[in-house]
């Protein structure tokens, strides 16, 4: 199966006179349906490499595929429109349009891709909005949300052109921790029932655990890349290989006491 | 389509900043409608009190170099006033068929063959120079309003009846019913009835101009059945000068000149007139396209988290223009509403304010809906002219650095 999305060989640098080498020979592909994380520290340059996935921002060198489509070679409208169609995307500081209501706002892909919204677009904004469980304010100005209902909010918005892949930056960075946690359960919800590859950036290695995959960037390139699955079975094995060892030593007891 | 809803949002969203725009342009708009309005009221009033009763164009034999040897002193101010060196040496034969012609081109409101000269009004023993003008009067009144402007007697002249000036008439102590001798230039006289008197507003005119008949006066000069001239009234009088030179050409054997030629110091006037209210009204209009642009520039600024976040969403490059774009042809259209509200206002006022004791108004305007659907016009585009610099900085708005510094 062709990726969904992939770069290759991808640099970023900026600055004219000063040089900062923000990311350096990044290959990396997302299947479709994964469920992943970029983590990194900040300043890592991982908001960086989500902005060249999103096209948002374009790579120095290197390509960026979509389903082996060259997207470097695209200018900025054909991109916007292939943002529109293929892309969602979720900010860490919510970023609704505050002049419109939350549901005109899950309806503004719609309209920027297709024009005015029928009704079954309609129905499915509602729909979505009902997921999301912000239907009851859905007439609310975006301003008169909660930063949680917001963040819901773009996630139903994110979802209205039916996208193969969402980007989120940071997007439970400025929420509380209950309010994190729902729009985290949400994103997996989806994830699974609409089957929309997930790529997330985090600095929080406990939302990090909870994907399917974890790529780890450290000063512009990648440091680990693994399936949480597979990690997890490791770190087990390797916390229980020492103490199955040690049980055979007659050891353990040292072990317990440590 | 979105980009209108949004451009309407950010309108309605920007309250207080979105009204003091509008009502800047709205004073801006007024003044401009104001200044519009009374300086076309002026020109008019000021054209209309010096050719509203004369004729703009008037025909006549092409000018006899002989005729230099004829100068007619004393009527010197009247013939420049209505444009023509009539002279019954250079009769016009053919003109029942000219007039038809001018006739079929439907330009104009009024054609008056005149045949006229030079003569000598005596009364005992007074003797006047006077200028004999034989007319159709039903013709010449659409051009010079006699009937309206009668003083005294009755509206009518004949072979032998004549109406005179109200200047003359003091002069002489003339009234109606009294008789009158007129010769031509060659001393040939014949007695003629005086059946009103006329005041056309012109002490030359009034002093000198005697009216008759077509028949009369071509007896009086032995032109059988010629006219000296014809006199063309236009409904637009600042065509004059091209129609004179059009016809010129199809009929090249007579001369036209029109008052426009003769007027020379009135049309300076009223260009330099006209140059200086479209001087004012392009700065006024500068400044309001200025105060529009100032204000998208800083809502440029406002808005930028909206516009990153639209072009993450996939909004085209032009499509953001265009929402600032709207949004200034907007301010314009609104402002100029309001405006065009004020102005009429003003005018109103001024002239209430300005009016005589009867309440007459200086001079007469008139609220032409062209002027304002103009500066309604004028307002938009210059709206949405304003916006281009701000559209254009929104448009390469860089979503990233929005993004980033939340």
């Amino acid at each position: 199966m062709a990726d969904l999305l992939s770069l290759v060989g991808v640099n970023k640098v900026y600055g004219q006179k000063v040089k900062t080498h923000v990311l350096k020979d990044i290959n990396l592909a997302f299947k479709k349906q994964e469920f992943s994380a970029i983590i990194g520290q900040s300043g890592s340059g991982k908001s960086t490499l989500l902005n060249i996935l999103g096209t948002l921002d374009r790579p120095s060198s290197g390509t960026v595929y979509s389903n082996e489509r060259n997207l470097s070679s695209l200018s900025d409208d054909e991109l916007a429109v292939f943002r529109n169609r293929m892309m969602g995307f979720i900010f860490q500081f919510h970023y609704l349009l505050p002049e419109f209501s939350a549901l005109e706002n899950v309806l503004i892909p719609h309209w920027l891709g297709q024009g005015n919204p029928p009704p079954d677009i309609l129905k499915l904004a509602k729909q979505l909005l009902d997921r999301v469980g912000v239907s009851e304010r859905m007439n609310n100005k975006s301003t008169d949300l909660s930063g949680g209902q917001q963040q819901r909010v773009a996630i139903a918005r994110a979802l209205i052109n039916r996208p193969g892949v969402i980007l989120a930056d940071e997007p439970t960075g400025n929420l509380d921790s209950d309010s994190a946690e729902q729009v985290n359960q949400l994103m997996r919800e989806i994830n699974e029932e609409f089957g929309t590859t997930f790529i997330i950036v985090t600095h929080d290695r406990h939302i990090a655990a909870r994907c399917d995959r974890v790529v780890e960037i450290k000063d512009g390139a990648i440091v680990q890349d693994y399936l949480t699955a597979e990690r997890e079975e490791r770190e087990n094995w390797e916390e229980l290989a020492p103490r199955y060892c040690n049980l055979r030593k007659g050891e353990v007891e040292w072990v317990n006491k440590r | 389509m979105f980009i209108w809803k949004a451009a309407f949002r950010f309108l309605i969203e920007g309250r207080s900043q979105t009204l003091f725009i509008a009502v800047g342009i709205a004073i801006g708009i007024s003044v401009l409608i104001f200044l519009n309005i009374l300086i076309t009221g002026l020109q008019q009033d000021l054209v209309n009190t010096t050719v509203g009763s004369s004729p703009h164009i008037v025909v006549s034999s092409r000018e006899d170099p002989l005729q230099s040897l004829f100068p007619a002193e004393e009527n010197k101010v009247v013939l420049s006033r209505t444009g023509g060196l009539f002279d019954t040496t250079r009769p016009l034969n053919e003109w029942d068929h000219l007039i038809e012609q001018l006739g079929r081109r439907e330009l104009f409101t009024a054609v008056s063959p005149v045949a006229e000269g030079s003569g000598f009004l005596s009364r005992g023993e007074k003797n006047v120079s006077v200028r004999i003008r034989g007319v159709d009067l039903n013709r010449a009144d659409p051009i010079y309003n006699i009937e309206e402007r009668m003083v005294e007697g009755d509206f009518m002249v004949g072979k032998s009846q004549v109406l005179i000036g109200v200047d003359l008439a003091e002069e002489l102590d003339l009234a109606p019913g009294d008789l009158i001798r007129l010769s031509n230039l060659e001393g040939t006289a014949s007695s003629y009835t005086i059946r009103g008197i006329f005041d056309l507003g012109s002490q030359a005119i009034n002093a000198s101009w005697i009216f008759i008949s077509l028949d009369g006066a071509q007896t009086i000069y032995q032109l059988s059945n010629a006219i000296t001239g014809l006199e063309l009234q236009l409904e637009d009088v600042f065509q004059a000068e091209e129609l004179a030179r059009r016809l010129e050409q199809s009929f090249p054997e007579l001369s036209w000149s029109s008052w426009e030629e003769e007027n020379p110091d009135l049309l300076s006037a009223l260009s330099s007139q006209g140059i200086s209210s479209y001087v004012i009204q392009a700065f006024v209009l500068l400044a309001v396209a200025l105060g529009i642009s100032s204000v998208l520039a800083v809502s440029v600024m406002q808005k930028s988290r909206q516009i990153g976040i639209l072009k993450a969403l996939g909004i085209s490059t032009a499509g953001v223009s265009r929402i600032f774009l709207i949004q200034g042809a907007l301010l314009g259209l609104l402002g100029s509403l309001i405006g065009s509200f004020l102005g009429a206002l003003l005018l109103l006022s001024f002239f209430t304010f300005t009016a005589d004791e009867a309440g007459m108004p200086l001079f007469p305007i008139s609220f032409d809906p062209l002027v304002f659907i103009f500066a309604i016009a004028v307002a938009t585009l210059a709206g949405m002219g304003a916006a281009a610099i701000p559209a254009r900085r929104a448009a390469k708005l860089n979503t990233i650095e929005v993004i980033k510094n939340g």
